[in-house]
């Protein structure tokens, strides 16, 4: 496991309050893991404040899945 | 709104956030910066509240305390957009560490976690003089928010 997804995991776990593996990496999060519009936005304030990058307003709505997130921390990183 | 003259009065305050007596909990607001903002409450025993919180002992309540902090955050969000949304809150984590009493003056400090134009998280605290108060974190969002 990769530290990125093994650390996004961590993050989303804690937002939302389920045990890692009960997150699977292509689960829609809100639909199918229990999260809500709230936590996407908690999880996304933790997720920049950890990687030290800024993610865009617009970039929440494709935050749906944990590989989704991983990609696009990867990609805002590499943007730095 | 971040070219206001500081610190604002509450004429100024007024024209920021749509509350009014006797739910107006900012009295002045000494910094405001898209990062920062810091408001001042001064807690008189006339408060409409201490009448029923408590007859023989007032103290201010929590949940005012944690309004108190989510006007500061309305500040927060309108040094970022100026528009006229109108903002709910969603959700509220919070420790109270010490009670407020009639002369206390509350020094409120609420700084962004992720503010965005119709959903937004800030981090919150009010002390008075060096001691703790509240600490929270506070969500909010426009009604049409959807983000599912």
């Amino acid at each position: 496991m990769t530290d990125v997804r093994s650390e996004v995991l961590g993050i989303v776990s804690m937002v939302i309050e389920k045990e890692i593996k009960d997150i699977p990496l292509d689960a829609h999060l809100i639909q199918e893991v229990g999260a809500d519009s709230m936590m996407a936005l908690e999880i996304l304030a933790a997720l920049e404040k950890k990687y030290r990058v800024i993610i865009p307003e617009e970039k929440l709505k494709e935050m749906t899945t944990v590989n989704k997130i991983i990609n696009m921390i990867e990609s805002a990183r590499k943007r730095k | 709104m971040s070219t206001s003259k500081l610190p604002l009065g509450i004429e100024d305050i007024k024209k920021i956030i749509p509350q009014r007596f006797p739910f107006l909990m900012i009295d002045r607001v000494i910094e405001a910066s898209p990062d920062k903002v810091v408001a001042i409450k001064n807690v008189s025993v006339n408060e409409h509240f201490f009448a029923g919180h408590f007859p023989d002992l007032k103290v201010m309540p929590g949940v005012l305390m944690i309004e108190t902090m989510a006007q500061a955050g309305i500040v927060l969000y309108k040094q970022k957009f100026q528009n006229d949304n109108l903002l709910y809150l969603v959700s509220v984590k919070s420790r109270f560490f010490n009670p407020v009493f009639p002369g206390d003056q509350l020094r409120i400090e609420v700084t962004p976690m992720k503010m965005m134009s119709k959903i937004g998280i800030f981090k919150a605290d009010i002390s008075v003089g060096d001691k703790k108060i509240v600490e929270a974190e506070i969500a909010f969002g426009t009604q049409d928010a959807k983000f599912s």
